[in-house]
């Protein structure tokens, strides 16, 4: 299988002398193209870092994040973001949409943004899947909180990113919701061969990725492969 | 579909910030207006001032002819170069004791010459037949004759200044029109065969250089004001004319532009003034509003949106507040301007200009100022971290508030502790506020420190003056047997209830020669650079010098002075050489030489006879017993004869003898000037006396005193006054503005943080005794800023900008002391105010509220 991000000796350290704290200590990584990985950890284990260091968010203090063929430390903050709107797609706890757009426009903004014109027959097919048709034009505060996830979810994945990363995505969802939209992640991935990386603190739901790696202190503790 | 995400961005965050905009619109507005009222006064102030000179020249064409003839006026019309080419014919000159201190030219003219002389009829149209004539309202109100065509006049007049038997014509009115008050001339319009006929009639045996009847003058209008002079020589030439004598307009002379420049120095002081308060008001609320929305760029950034994209969004939220504030700020300013242009410019009809540079100028100021006010917000909002969208609550603020915290800290100190959290906001806003506080102190102070005794002294020596007519007649000359101060007005004053003091002036114009001593005083005084210094602007000053050099004479005026108009001359302050001794002057023997326009100086040597040196005066030999520096009350005034004789260009040396041996010397001499004091008490009486005489002699009375001077300073002075004022009030208002809206945004921003506080119970009164200490540490640091700058700047500033002058330098801070106590109010206020709002939405609401 072909590696999509390759990540290598990462360390993330905050503070120094007594309150040195170690986010990251030294973490090697390799996410496959079209799977759907999951990254599980407690709170404070540094799993976050880790997502915000894969999607160029963040800079580590030592190492190296590659996605594709792009060494992320090469590029500069102005082209990181560039690079990012082109080849990552980032879901969040808190959706992050933009209140003031409609979720059309919420969905296209990324590609948008990039001065591309949106794949208007890709993005109804996401949409119809994630069943938003009847909301394109509502703004995000009328909508559920798992309403308002899925178009977190079609917005990542308009853009044909190289890679998907969420971070908590059910987080802020009540269990029920939470299912839908874990499966609605998995779907996606199968359907459109999407790569996506997904942090949790929920052994369930970790439980229903292909792979899932466990981190724990800053260090990967175990990365076995998910029975299918 | 075409979405552009940032335009669309743009649009509807815009509508989401009401409040916001609200206060950045009105800070643009305040901003714009400034600029746009400092740009109509200097614009006004500048076309004012052209125009005033082409009033004082009497023309506004580019060049005239004094001397043509009407077959080359003809040839110049015909040439392409010039636009307008406008004739006139000298009949001569109105006379008569109703016409004394104007000169009444009567000129036929055509139309294109009247319309560029300001002197076009209003009212009914130019002469035609010979009996036919137009006059201004200055002539017709000299002469009495009511403002309406078809009105007789009957005007004596000369067609030569030699002559000594006046003409005396009869006309009916045609025409009339507002007069030009800035010349000293009126134009009389005569149809162009009563002037050919006055210049066929006149008595060709005087002297030929009297003789004006059928002098033939022209006006050339040009098509540019660039170049006159080689534009003027090249239709001459072309015309065959070269060598005939014109001049340019002074109007169009290039120092004309400097001197308005110069007169606007204040004008772009107070730019730059209006700039940095808009600066500092502007900033701050982008810088707030970038601070408040940090999470909200963060957000966009991890979306994808470049700094570029982030910038372009700023400035457009900019760009659209511009497009409101903008115009709204050129109109009000505009209006402001037509307020104060007539204060500000004090000439009759003075009116707002309204050219595009105004309009165009203001508007790219203010939108400068708000460029540059957003471009360390914009940077900040582009260099954004993503990471920042992922903070779901800024906790690191909260963390150096406690380690700030001392164990037993109360409100107040939270308080303190709580203005440090932004320092860059504090410091911005407190900047604002004492800028405008500062600036108003420094006004106050400079207009306080006028003091008007001193200024009067200058002017005026006693509470009355009243010159001869023809005092200050330069065209004609001064006539020293004038009969303005004749015995029975003398007699009027000196019996006059309450007079405490008077005193006479009398002059006599002669000739003294020059001895080796004085020459050499002249020749000291007046080296080769000081002349080529004053030749470069003026040449007949140091003509008349080395004129009167080479021949070893000069003119000279003797003044003869007694009572308070001697005393306050030979007063110590105003000797610069020898000593002045009353008794010894009242002798007869001695002369003290005057009116040397000098600094007094230790060791200098004064261009005049030296103390000590015999001086003869008409066959009579004074010692000179003092010199004294020039007092324009005594010795301002026209010489005698006329422009022709040249005497006003001459060098004179100016003596003072005591009156006594004056009038026995030239007793045929009459009084100048005279001047009187009088009780407070009678001040009133002593006027309506005066003004009794001047409306049964039908005679304007030429009388200057202590209060209309005073009058007349408080007019012109008010135009810098108001300007200054103004100034500083919106500029103030500016600051108010920041620190209100710096005040409401620190509270609404810690909405969340306040709930917070409460949820561990804190009570409401806590709350808000919390906020009103901060407001009030706001001002106590303010106030303690603007007190300490304003007394430095009040205390060296206006003391060094006062120094000199007719000043009196005392130390206030009255503004300041004023705005104190509104100050403070504003803090208690605006927290109090802003804290009810907060209570409206429940605890819940406001610890969920993102």
């Amino acid at each position: 299988m072909e590696v999509i991000v390759r990540a290598a000796g990462l360390k993330k350290y905050y503070g120094k002398g007594e309150a040195l704290v170690k986010a990251l200590d030294g973490v090697d990584l390799e996410i496959e193209r079209g799977k759907f990985t999951a990254i599980i950890g407690t709170s404070g284990s540094g799993k976050s870092t880790l997502l915000n260091m894969l999607g160029g968010l963040d800079v580590p203090s030592e190492g190296s994040v590659r996605i594709g063929k792009q060494e992320l430390a090469k590029l500069t903050s102005e082209q990181a973001t560039i690079f990012r709107r082109k080849q990552i797609g980032f879901i969040f706890q808190n959706y992050n949409l933009i209140p003031v757009l409609t979720v059309w426009e919420n969905i296209i903004f990324p590609i948008t943004l990039d001065g591309r014109k949106p794949d208007q027959k890709f993005i109804m097919e996401i949409v119809q899947l994630l069943g938003l048709q009847n909301k394109l034009d509502s703004l995000p505060g009328n909508l559920s909180g798992g309403q308002q996830q899925r178009v977190a979810i079609a917005r990542a994945l308009a853009a044909k990113p190289s890679i998907i990363l969420a971070d908590e995505p059910t987080g802020n969802l009540d269990s029920r919701t939470s299912d839908d939209v874990i499966g609605l992640l998995k779907v996606t991935s199968d359907q459109f061969h999407q790569t996506i990386v997904m942090i949790t603190h929920n052994p369930d739901i970790a439980a229903r990725a292909d792979r899932v790696i466990r981190i724990e202190d800053g260090k990967i503790v175990t990365g076995k492969e998910a029975a299918r | 579909m075409n979405f552009r995400p940032i335009t669309v961005l743009n649009k509807r965050t815009f509508r989401l910030n009401r409040g916001r905009n609200l206060v950045t619109a009105l800070a643009i507005v305040l901003t714009t207006l400034m600029f746009t009222t400092l740009f109509v006064l200097s614009q006004s102030m500048c076309a004012n001032l052209i125009e005033m000179t082409f009033r004082q020249t009497g023309y506004d064409a580019q060049v005239s002819f004094k001397n043509i003839t009407e077959e080359q006026a003809e040839k110049i019309a015909a040439h392409p170069d010039a636009a307008e080419v406008g004739q006139s014919i000298v009949a001569g000159l109105g006379q008569g004791k109703a016409l004394t201190g104007r000169q009444v030219e009567i000129r036929f003219a055509d139309e294109t010459y009247a319309a560029h002389s300001f002197a076009k009829p209003v009212t009914g149209r130019m002469p035609q037949t010979v009996d036919e004539i137009a006059l201004d309202n200055i002539v017709l109100d000299k002469l009495g004759i009511p403002h309406e065509v078809g009105q007789c006049v009957t005007l004596e007049w000369v067609a030569d200044y030699a002559q000594e038997e006046t003409n005396v014509s009869e006309f009916t009115l045609c025409g009339f029109w507002e007069g030009n008050e800035s010349s000293y001339a009126s134009m009389a319009w005569v149809s162009r065969e009563f002037a050919d006929n006055a210049a066929a009639d006149q008595d060709d045996t005087g002297a030929a250089s009297s003789r004006i009847a059928g002098i033939h003058m022209a006006q050339v209008t040009l098509y540019s004001d660039r170049n006159i002079e080689g534009v003027m020589d090249k239709i001459l030439e072309d015309t065959g004319l070269t060598g005939l004598e014109y001049g340019v307009n002074l109007a169009y002379d290039p120092d004309m532009n400097r001197m308005a420049s110069q007169e606007n120095l204040p004008m772009y002081l107070g730019m730059i003034l209006v700039f940095v308060a808009g600066y500092l008001i502007i900033y701050n609320i982008f810088q707030i509003s970038v601070t408040e929305d940090i999470q909200f760029y963060g957000k966009l950034k991890t979306l994808g949106t470049t700094a570029r994209q982030l910038k372009k969004l700023l400035y457009g939220q900019a760009g659209r507040l511009c497009l409101l504030g903008i115009p709204a700020g050129l109109l009000l300013g505009y209006l402001l301007g037509m307020v104060l242009v007539p204060v500000w410019i004090q000439t009759e009809g003075a009116r707002a200009a309204a050219s595009p540079v105004i309009f165009i100028g203001s508007a790219a100021f203010a939108a400068v100022t708000v460029l540059i006010s957003c471009m360390r917000p914009a940077r900040m909002a582009g260099k954004v971290s993503p990471m920042e969208a992922l903070r779901y609550n800024d906790v690191q603020r909260g963390g150096r508030l406690t380690k700030r915290r001392s164990g037993s800290a109360g409100l107040p100190a939270l308080a303190w502790s709580n203005l440090g959290r932004n320092r860059k906001r504090t410091v911005t806003v407190i900047c604002s506020l004492t800028l405008g506080l500062t600036l108003m102190s420094v006004f106050y102070a400079k207009n306080a420190a006028f003091d008007m005794d001193k200024y009067l002294e200058e002017l005026m020596l006693s509470d009355f003056q009243i010159d001869q007519a023809t005092s200050e007649e330069y065209v004609k000359g001064y006539d020293p047997y004038g009969a303005t101060l004749n015995a029975q007005l003398l007699a009027q004053v000196e019996e006059a209830a309450g007079l405490e003091g008077i005193g006479y002036e009398y002059s006599h114009e002669t000739e003294v020669s020059l001895s080796e001593q004085t020459i050499a005083n002249i020749q000291a005084f007046y080296t080769e650079e000081v002349l080529a210094d004053w030749a470069a602007y003026d040449p007949t000053g140091p003509g008349s010098i080395q004129e009167a050099v080479d021949e070893k004479s000069a003119g000279a005026v003797v003044y003869g002075l007694d009572g308070i108009a001697l005393d306050a001359y030979t007063a110590q302050k105003h000797v610069l050489a020898g000593n002045y001794d009353a008794a010894q002057f009242a002798t007869g023997e001695y002369v003290i030489a005057a009116g040397l326009a000098v600094e007094k100086e230790e060791g200098q040597i004064l261009p005049t006879v030296s103390v000590g040196d015999g001086i003869e005066i008409e066959g009579q030999t004074y010692t000179v017993m003092a010199v004294l520096d020039n007092f324009n009350v005594i010795t301002q005034g026209a010489k005698e004869g006329g422009i022709e004789s040249g005497n006003q260009d001459r060098h004179y040396l100016e003596f003072i003898m005591p009156l006594k041996t004056f009038r026995t010397r030239w007793p045929q001499n009459t009084p100048r000037k005279l001047f009187f004091n009088v009780e407070d008490a009678h001040l009133d009486d002593v006027q309506e006396m005066l003004d009794r005489y001047s409306a049964e002699s039908q005679e304007s009375l030429p009388l200057t005193t202590r209060a209309s001077k005073a009058a007349q300073y408080r007019r012109e002075s008010r135009a810098s006054a108001v300007m200054g004022n103004v100034i500083s009030i919106v500029i103030a208002l500016v600051g108010v503005l920041n620190f209100v809206n710096s005040m409401v945004t620190s509270i609404v921003s810690r909405r969340k943080e306040f709930a917070m506080m409460q949820s561990v119970g804190m009570t409401k009164p806590q709350l808000c005794k919390l906020l009103v200490w901060e407001g009030i540490d706001y001002a106590w640091i303010t106030l303690v800023c603007t007190y300490v700058i304003s007394s430095l700047a009040v205390g060296i500033g206006v003391r060094a900008m006062v120094e000199g002058g007719f000043t009196t330098f005392r130390f206030t801070l009255l503004p300041l002391v004023l705005c104190t106590p509104l100050l403070l109010l504003f803090a208690l206020l605006v927290p109090w105010l802003c804290f009810r709002n907060l209570e409206k939405d429940s605890l819940v609401e406001r610890l969920r509220a993102a």
